[in-house]
């Protein structure tokens, strides 16, 4: 064993992947629902795993849009997968039958997260537009345990569901779902329109997280996953991220449909494309990805003793609502 | 025949830039045996390997045994055979407490 790694690594860990912005539901919250995209053919497709592979990049997490609307997703994870990557997907679960599970779990799938945004299923299908989303959502937690599939459930929290965030945890339980992801809300695309409505203000995300973090340390039966570094200065963190703020850039990177890079998916800067541009010098080289790597203390982050562990919380909302990278997170409550 | 393989559940990587900065250092004198050049990742938390780990982790492919991969890395270190076959016993042994490494028992 030997010293943390300081230094930057020799590629991101995981891509997280949109096949295609399509989707069978208009959600609230969505940030990709108004994007248009080319997107490339299966053999391009299949390049692209090619430079992952070449790259030791592990993991692929494909997202969207819905991914399971790509008739060759199955053969591309097929692919991916006889290479040596490990794949996970996240999905409404509209589409996810019996059929769907098995054919996930032939094609070894590493696990699926089926977003779910409330334990109440009117509320739920209210939030997504589309009736009967929460009992197709359900089945299709059920449907891949029976099938082996290792299941997460992805909840985007904002003002529908924050004071709520146990139902969703009995909701797990009782699905058979090992690990609930509790998403920070992203102020992209539709989060950005419908912010006013549905973002809390950064005194109720700091009670949220206080509540939150102390459920995680009591709860034994359940893996309780956050994603956002605007915690790091809260009672009952435990500090084991391989980095300190934004994994963005540094531990993952975002694939649009049509190949271009970005940092993540919530922030719109292109940075290359993985089939026309040499990877490694988008990785070591990109200003924008340094400037992340790099971010200097901004407003009220000068000075702040949290700093060195939040780097001033997220990247991406803190563009999205100013538009400049290193401005602290809109979310914090210092 | 005991070959050594990896556990097939761990996700691992060799970090090729920091292993060739490693490999120079060494080959200027400096000490290098704090430094990774292989990451592992277990169950959500990353661990590293030094330059010596991560030549014998890569070597416990299912094929190679102990004998094997000592015989291999001879031809790399400018070392007696029983020291370097001492500590790479060692290393197996901690990595297969862990659960990280174990023996295959089948045979040819």
């Amino acid at each position: 064993m030997t010293n943390p790694l300081t230094e930057q690594f020799s590629a991101p860990l995981t891509f997280n992947w949109s096949l295609s912005y399509r989707c069978n539901f208009t959600c609230s919250h969505c940030y990709s629902r108004e994007e248009e995209c080319d997107e490339l053919s299966t053999p391009q497709l299949k390049q692209i795993v090619d430079v992952l592979v070449k790259h030791q990049i592990p993991f692929i997490n494909f997202g969207g849009g819905e991914p399971l609307l790509r008739p060759d997703l199955y053969e591309l994870t097929t692919y991916a997968r006889e290479q040596g990557l490990n794949i996970s997907m996240n999905s409404n679960g509209w589409l996810l039958d019996a059929a769907a599970a098995e054919k996930i779990s032939t094609a070894g799938f590493r696990s699926v997260g089926i977003s779910i945004d409330s334990a109440d299923a009117d509320l739920h299908d209210d939030f997504r537009i589309r009736p009967g989303s929460f009992d197709k959502a359900v089945n299709a937690l059920d449907v891949l345990a029976d099938a082996g599939v290792r299941t997460t459930m992805s909840s985007v929290i904002s003002r529908i569901n924050y004071r709520q965030f146990h139902d969703l945890l009995d909701l797990a339980r009782k699905y058979r779902v090992p690990q609930v992801y509790l998403h920070n809300f992203k102020c992209s695309g539709r989060g950005f329109k419908n912010r006013q409505e549905l973002d809390l203000n950064p005194q109720e995300w700091k009670e949220f997280y206080v509540e939150a973090l102390k459920v995680k340390e009591e709860t034994k039966d359940l893996l309780i996953s956050f994603d956002d570094p605007v915690i790091a200065s809260l009672p009952g963190y435990a500090d084991n991220s391989l980095v300190k703020g934004s994994s963005c850039g540094k531990l993952s990177l975002n694939l649009r449909p049509n190949g271009d890079i970005t940092p993540c998916g919530f922030i719109p800067l292109v940075v290359g494309n993985i089939l026309r541009d040499d990877f490694e010098e988008i990785w070591y080289n990109s200003p924008i990805l340094n400037k992340m790597r790099n971010k200097e203390a901004k407003g009220k982050c000068q000075g702040c003793g949290a700093y060195e562990d939040c780097l001033g919380g997220c990247t991406a909302r803190a563009f999205a609502t100013t538009g400049d990278l290193s401005e602290p997170d809109p979310h914090c409550w210092k | 025949m005991k070959r050594l393989q990896r556990n097939p559940d761990i996700v691992w990587r060799v970090e090729k830039r920091r292993q060739q900065a490693v490999l120079d250092r060494l080959e200027a004198g400096e000490e290098t045996e704090d430094e990774g050049t292989v990451i592992l990742l277990i169950s959500g938390m990353m661990h590293q390997l030094n330059l010596l780990g991560g030549m014998i982790w890569n070597l416990c492919d299912g094929h190679r045994t102990l004998e094997h991969i000592v015989t291999e890395l001879l031809q790399e270190f400018d070392v007696e055979r029983d020291l370097l076959q001492t500590d790479i016993q060692t290393f197996i042994d901690d990595l297969i407490e862990r659960g990280w490494l174990s023996y295959d028992q089948s045979t040819d």
